[in-house]
């Protein structure tokens, strides 16, 4: 295999291989630019898988599956919020908590769909005649999810709001400074309560993803750890949804060539290299702009109480 | 005063009703619903019952290596006289519980230590890749077969070199590709372990991982493969072409009635192991149970037509089921690693009509001539 074809090969399968990863980063993305860690991706993303695989195979239809997902992602994260945004309680043990509960639970609602295909999955598409322009068409047009399109245009979206809208200023100020958005009518709470269950819905879909599609069926566990790599990639892509796509694309494509060039490096080392960058991108950056200035939000992880302070 | 002795009555029932049963305990690796490895102990658990009316079972799923001693102890507190650890890392923790416990039985799947009350397990599947290399031989156009493997382990070695040593034998160009996932589950390292073999040209596929991910995913190609310790003919009824099954209840069965026959105690396992194959039906080579040949490749495998130094001008589909027939009987005629066998760096590994001993299979690390793709700890 020439190295063009190493490259394309590549490059298509770490975006199939990303796009759950970068459903579920989109999300957290959002949550945490509203001030809330929401360390039960995986549970949500895990819920939504079981959900949309039950669904989908009672249905027929992958899509209902999908829809079903991301309505439990959201509803799993709105527990979150009770506790963290309502409650205040410690959003780090609420999250981990959401985590195992999510495993747990999908477990139990699965036990009976262990072992069956999905009857009608979504399957890949191929677009005509861009699937034969040179590099990109095999790269992007060719046997690609339509789920994965929907990602890159959310990110853009998602993106775009965040920066330019109105209701992407408000949410950057809930994050920041909650103290002012709430001195300039904001409701806090909601803002919060929104961009968590948000979170949960992509988080679901990107859970959906794994059982509908890329491999569909279900299996206790088959999330394997995603969610966590999704929180990494958040903190990776310093809380910007399109450099998110640019940092779904890395975890991917280090995955996939740790499969592709095991003759040459340890896979090991390759898997490990998106949290290598991970450290070493946080280090350089909070070293050259001073720690705030890397672009967390200010009151990530701080519940807000109205009069505190 | 009445419910006192309603209590002490139910207490006595209890105990009677304990006393002529075997309450035995299940400690699993993965979850139940892994559809593979722990779904298969745990099938075999429920034929178990089904089988000895007079065994009742608990078991603990998704048990991490290191943490297996406090499960131990956990069964034994909720009564367990025989407990089965079905992984290889329990095998410390087990050891170290087994001398706290000398009166509790233990099994260890996949071990190789044993002590007065723990005896040690398998059912081993390197004859049954042998009779699926054959037909991967067979089925191959591009003489590139595809294999995505657990982990760098004997087991794992023994079972790719079975594999290629059958595929050899139909079809001297064929080469086994293998791709390491250094993981027993992980669907989306599986998938794209997977993805890469197709673009590196393999077309026919086996598999060391816990679930039916790279079926699905060979199927996307209309590539054949083999089912893995469960039947997944299911996954893909077109293209899973045989597997691998296991019924590991053939050994919890045999055991268990010689612990209620008073045959095996908590004394007398130090010599047993139970590396039980296809003569014992321990393990089974079909897409699912009874399907040797999924029939969508029989034709196929009927106009492959080979010369065979043993059978003479025979088809790989009748090769495959006299092979079968020299293996499944109670004293095999026929072992797939037997000599002249050669490592593909060129030692000879076995002369002519020497046959590797147990301890040898248990051991291997040489990869075979027609193996390609990184080989740690290779001699």
């Amino acid at each position: 295999m020439d190295f063009l074809d190493l490259l394309t090969s590549t490059s298509a399968r770490a975006l199939a291989f990303s796009t759950p990863l970068l459903w579920a980063a989109l999300g957290e993305i959002y949550a945490e630019r509203a001030g809330v860690v929401n360390l039960g991706v995986e549970g949500m993303m895990i819920l939504g898988a079981v959900a949309g695989f039950i669904v989908g195979q009672t249905s027929g239809s992958p899509l209902l599956g999908l829809v079903l997902a991301a309505g439990v992602g959201g509803v799993a994260a709105l527990v979150h919020a009770f506790i963290a945004v309502t409650l205040r309680a410690n959003q780090y043990v609420s999250g981990l908590a959401l985590t195992i509960f999510g495993l747990g639970l999908s477990g139990l609602l699965g036990r009976e769909w262990v072992g069956q295909p999905l009857v009608n999955s979504m399957t890949f598409v191929t677009v005509p005649v861009l699937s034969e322009v040179p590099v990109l068409g095999p790269v992007l047009f060719t046997d690609q999810y339509l789920l994965t399109y929907a990602g890159l245009v959310a990110a853009a979206l998602l993106w775009f709001v965040l920066h330019h809208t109105r209701l992407g200023m408000t949410l950057r100020t809930v994050g920041e400074a909650p103290v002012a958005a709430d001195v300039a009518g904001i409701n806090v709470m909601a803002v919060r309560y929104g961009a968590v269950a948000f979170g949960g819905v992509m988080a679901g879909i990107a859970g959906a993803y794994l059982s509908v599609a890329y491999r569909p069926s279900w299996g206790e566990g088959m999330t394997n750890g995603m969610g966590w790599i999704a929180l990494a990639m958040a903190i990776f892509a310093l809380w910007d949804p399109l450099r998110a796509v640019g940092a779904a694309f890395l975890f991917g494509a280090f995955f996939t060539l740790s499969f592709r060039l095991q003759n040459v490096f340890p896979p090991e080392l390759l898997t490990l290299m998106p949290y290598v960058f991970t450290i070493v991108a946080l280090t350089l950056v909070a070293l050259g702009k001073g720690a705030r200035s890397f672009g967390a939000p200010a009151a990530l992880g701080q519940p807000y109480q109205r009069g505190e302070r | 005063m009445r419910r006192t002795v309603l209590v002490l009555l139910l207490l006595l029932g209890f105990a009677l009703a304990q006393s002529d049963t075997l309450k035995v305990g299940f400690i699993y690796v993965g979850p139940v619903g892994d559809a593979g490895w722990t779904f298969a102990h745990d099938l075999a658990r429920q034929k178990t019952i089904e089988a000895l009316p007079n065994v009742e079972t608990i078991f603990v799923e998704s048990v991490p290596e290191p943490e297996v001693e406090p499960f131990i102890d956990q069964l034994v507190a909720e009564g367990a006289q025989v407990i089965f650890a079905t992984s290889f890392g329990y095998g410390d923790g087990v050891l170290s519980a087994a001398e706290r416990y000398p009166d509790v039985i233990f099994g260890h799947a996949s071990g190789v230590e044993r002590a007065p009350n723990v005896m040690t397990y398998m059912a081993d599947f390197y004859q049954v890749y042998y009779l699926n290399g054959l037909i991967a031989g067979a089925l191959s156009e591009s003489n590139k077969l595809g294999y995505v493997a657990a982990f760098p382990i004997p087991e794992v070695k023994r079972h790719i070199n079975a594999f290629a040593l059958g595929a050899k034998e139909v079809n001297p160009e064929a080469e086994v590709e293998v791709v390491w996932i250094f993981s027993w589950f992980d669907p989306a390292g599986a998938k794209e372990a997977t993805e890469a073999l197709i673009d590196k040209g393999a077309d026919v596929f086996a598999f060391t991982e816990d679930t039916p991910t790279v079926i699905q995913t060979a199927a996307e190609q209309g590539f054949p493969s083999f089912s893995h310790y469960a039947s997944m003919l299911e996954f893909s009824p077109d293209t899973v072409a045989s597997g691998q099954l296991v019924n590991w209840e053939t050994i919890y069965i045999d055991f268990l009635q010689g612990v209620i026959d008073g045959t095996y105690t908590s004394e007398n396992l130090e010599d047993l192991d139970y590396f039980w194959l296809l003569q014992d039906e321990a393990v089974e080579a079909a897409a699912a149970p009874g399907v040797v040949i999924n029939p969508v490749h029989e034709e196929a495998l009927r106009a492959a037509i080979i010369d065979h130094p043993e059978f003479g001008e025979i088809s790989v589909y009748d090769l495959v089921f006299e092979r079968l027939a020299q293996m499944e009987v109670a004293e095999p005629t026929f072992d797939p690693f037997t000599g002249p066998l050669s490592d593909r760096k060129g030692n000879r590994v076995y002369a002519e009509g020497e046959q590797a001993t147990l301890a040898e299979l248990l051991s291997l690390q040489w990869a075979a001539e027609n193996v390609v793709g990184p080989w740690e700890g290779e001699p």
